[in-house]
């Protein structure tokens, strides 16, 4: 049995001529693990996630997925998307194609299978979801918890190694938002591999024991909301996360 | 090579025919850019009418004059009317179908702006007490015609595209010279490819002549 | 003859007017297509010499490229048949302005599914048929009825290159019976009838493939 993580970076850099968007990032996701990364807006989150599946080239550093450098000249960008699931911020479902069709695109095109297969592993999906009865929808048809819902049944449908968020709650209201943080701890326990970034603390505090605190391009903290929130030094730091008792 | 010198031979023969065909062909597009735009904004502003029946026409005429070839048009008048006696020369029936046709182009660009327009602002003149006249002239019109204006300067490139129709129904414009110039020594290709270059370097001047005039009607602020 | 005869005998060279315009829209389509898929999927090289293209032909009226095609080329030792010299002018002039159509229409589709479809593992390619192909026609149905309207307005050219279409049809007549006001004025119901059959065409497919809730982003 492996005990080597399922994704490792060391010392991620990502510079854009001469603004540093990542200085240096160590980091570690275990199979069946969930993490969390918060900071402020402009912190460099986003970044970091596109940089696992190459969405963003990074500028230097490692990246191993499975042991495997992501960055080396023989990786297989697309066979390395494929196994990762990606859920976007405004969840970007595709417009032209039901709840149904935008889960089974890939199954289609990627995976070659054929329509009706593919429907049925992706009504599995969408069940799991509570969005079956809703197939036939369009995504103008449905809610923002909705949308959400179908996005991660399109990622979870590729059976990824790993799913990431990206700000899964900055488009939906606090209730929804409550709803996600539920879904995201079931598919937890469902053993899914998650790395979540985020800027909503109590999000983060549903979903994780600990949280990472990226600021400026590096991770500078790693504890417990509550512990970031009163006993850390820094006092932007205990600022950003003392956020958490106004809500 | 001995073509070319024919060809340059001849060219050089018939350069004033030519130039002067140029002329007309400028003076066709310049005259009826301005009485199609001026004829557009008629036939917009009667769109505007608070009478169903004028609204009815004005949409009937525009649909049909889109749908209509300029060229059935033309010959519609230059080739039908002499059956009720009307000989009109090229030149007016040139002018006259142009108008017509571009004005209901234009009406139709000026149609699609207005629907743009925000519907308080209007409301809010005709609150002021302006009456429909000073709406239209005051509100309606200046920020129309300057939404329009990529729409209406691309009709002035169609236009001099177009005026080569005019040489069907024998108006000696630069095209027809050109095609004068090709049936004196059979050189087509040549006689055509310089044509064909005079229209893009033609084309291109009111392009940037567009972009200059775009430029400086740019409302501040303005994002439609 | 009545008026209803002289529609009557004009309607037999509709059928080339038909197919003059439809094979040129056909042409303008592929070739937008082809133009706005090669913008998309290659780099800036390609985009310059799309960019001479769209101008080139936008710039040349449609009679003067029909001509030097139909009467010029042959002094090379090509000689194209009436239609295809119709292609060849009118179908890919038609292809620049549409391609510019759904180059607009392209950019109307959400960024963020482009992307979404790349880190699912699609190759640009994928994505372009799969997400940016689909929505962008549905965007583009204003632009393509206006070029279509466009091309059946310059249908009747394909008289001068000896196609016996409805215009050279109405030209034969006038030339015997002399009665130019009531042939013309039927050429023009007959084209505008077209037109509003091309209209209503076109709504059906657009209502048939329309998606709920689309529109431009």
């Amino acid at each position: 049995m492996s005990i080597a993580p399922l994704i490792e970076i060391r010392n991620l850099v990502k510079r854009y001529d001469t603004h540093t968007v990542l200085g240096g990032i160590d980091l570690d996701l275990a199979v069946g693990e969930i993490k969390v990364v918060m900071g402020p807006s402009g912190c460099g989150k986003s970044t970091l996630l596109r940089c696992l599946n190459r969405l963003v080239e990074p500028s230097s550093g490692v990246i191993r997925f499975r042991g495997e450098d992501i960055c080396a000249p023989t990786a297989d960008v697309r066979a390395l998307r494929q196994r990762i699931g990606f859920v976007f911020q405004q969840f970007a479902l595709y417009r032209h194609l039901s709840v149904l069709d935008n889960v089974t695109l890939a199954l289609r095109k990627l995976r070659g299978i054929p329509r009706t297969q593919a429907e049925q592993l992706a009504l599995h999906q969408l069940d799991r979801l509570d969005m079956a009865d809703h197939r036939h929808k369009y995504p103008a048809q449905i809610s923002g918890g909705q949308k959400q819902r179908v996005a991660i049944a399109r990622a979870l449908a590729m059976e990824p190694a790993v799913v990431l968020f990206d700000e899964p709650t900055s488009a939906l209201d606090p209730v929804l938002s409550r709803e996600v943080a539920a879904l995201i701890n079931r598919l937890h326990e469902e053993q899914v591999t998650m790395l979540c970034v985020t800027h909503d603390l109590a999000l983060a505090q549903d979903i994780a024991e600990q949280v990472l605190f990226l600021d400026q391009g590096v991770i500078c903290a790693q504890d417990s909301v509550a512990r970031l929130a009163s006993d850390h030094e820094s006092p932007q730091v205990r600022a950003f996360f003392g956020r958490a008792d106004n809500l | 090579m001995n073509d070319w010198a024919a060809f340059s031979r001849d060219l050089l023969q018939q350069w004033p025919l030519i130039l002067a065909g140029l002329g007309q062909t400028l003076k066709l597009t310049t005259l009826v850019s301005v009485t199609g735009l001026l004829g557009g904004i008629v036939v917009f502003a009667l769109g505007l009418s608070p009478y169903a029946l004028v609204r009815r026409g004005v949409a009937g005429y525009i649909s049909f004059l889109i749908g209509m070839p300029l060229v059935v048009l033309l010959f519609l008048m230059y080739y039908g009317l002499p059956q009720w006696g009307l000989h009109w020369s090229p030149f007016a029936v040139a002018v006259l179908g142009f108008t017509l046709n571009v004005a209901a182009y234009n009406a139709a660009y000026l149609r699609t702006a207005y629907n743009g327009l925000d519907p308080q602002e209007l409301e809010a003149a005709r609150a002021q007490g302006y009456s429909q006249y000073q709406v239209v002239r005051l509100i309606i019109l200046p920020q129309v015609l300057r939404l329009s204006v990529p729409a209406l300067t691309n009709q002035v490139i169609l236009n001099l595209k177009d005026s080569t129709l005019a040489f069907l129904i024998q108006y000696t414009e630069f095209f027809g010279r050109m095609q004068e110039l090709a049936s004196t020594n059979f050189q087509f290709f040549k006689a055509y490819l310089l044509a064909a270059l005079v229209y893009l370097a033609l084309v291109s001047v009111i392009v940037v002549a567009a972009r200059q005039l775009e430029r400086q009607l740019l409302l501040p602020g303005g994002t439609r | 003859m009545t008026f209803f005869d002289i529609v009557l005998r004009l309607a037999h060279g509709c059928g080339y007017t038909l197919l003059v315009t439809l094979t040129c829209s056909a042409t303008g389509v592929s070739t937008g297509l082809l133009l706005a898929g090669l913008r998309q999927l290659s780099g800036p090289r390609v985009a310059l010499l799309l960019d001479v293209y769209t101008y080139l032909f936008r710039g040349v009226p449609v009679l003067v490229l029909l001509f030097l095609v139909y009467f010029g080329l042959p002094s090379l030792g090509l000689k194209a048949p009436p239609l295809l010299a119709m292609v060849l002018s009118l179908g890919l002039i038609a292809g620049a302005y549409l391609g510019e159509v759904f180059r607009g229409a392209l950019g109307s589709v959400d960024a963020a599914e482009t992307l979404a479809g790349l880190a699912m593992g699609m190759t640009r390619r994928q994505v372009f048929t799969a997400i940016e192909l689909p929505q962008m026609l549905r965007f583009a149905v204003p632009g393509m009825v206006n070029e279509f309207t466009t091309v059946l307005k310059y249908s009747p050219f394909a008289y001068t290159v000896g196609l016996p279409e409805v215009t050279q049809e109405a030209m034969a007549l006038v030339a015997t019976t002399h009665r130019g006001i009531e042939i013309y004025l039927a050429l023009g119901l007959i084209y505008f009838g077209i037109f509003r059959a091309l209209l209503v065409l076109i709504r059906w497919l657009e209502r048939r493939y329309q998606i709920p809730g689309m529109v431009p982003a």
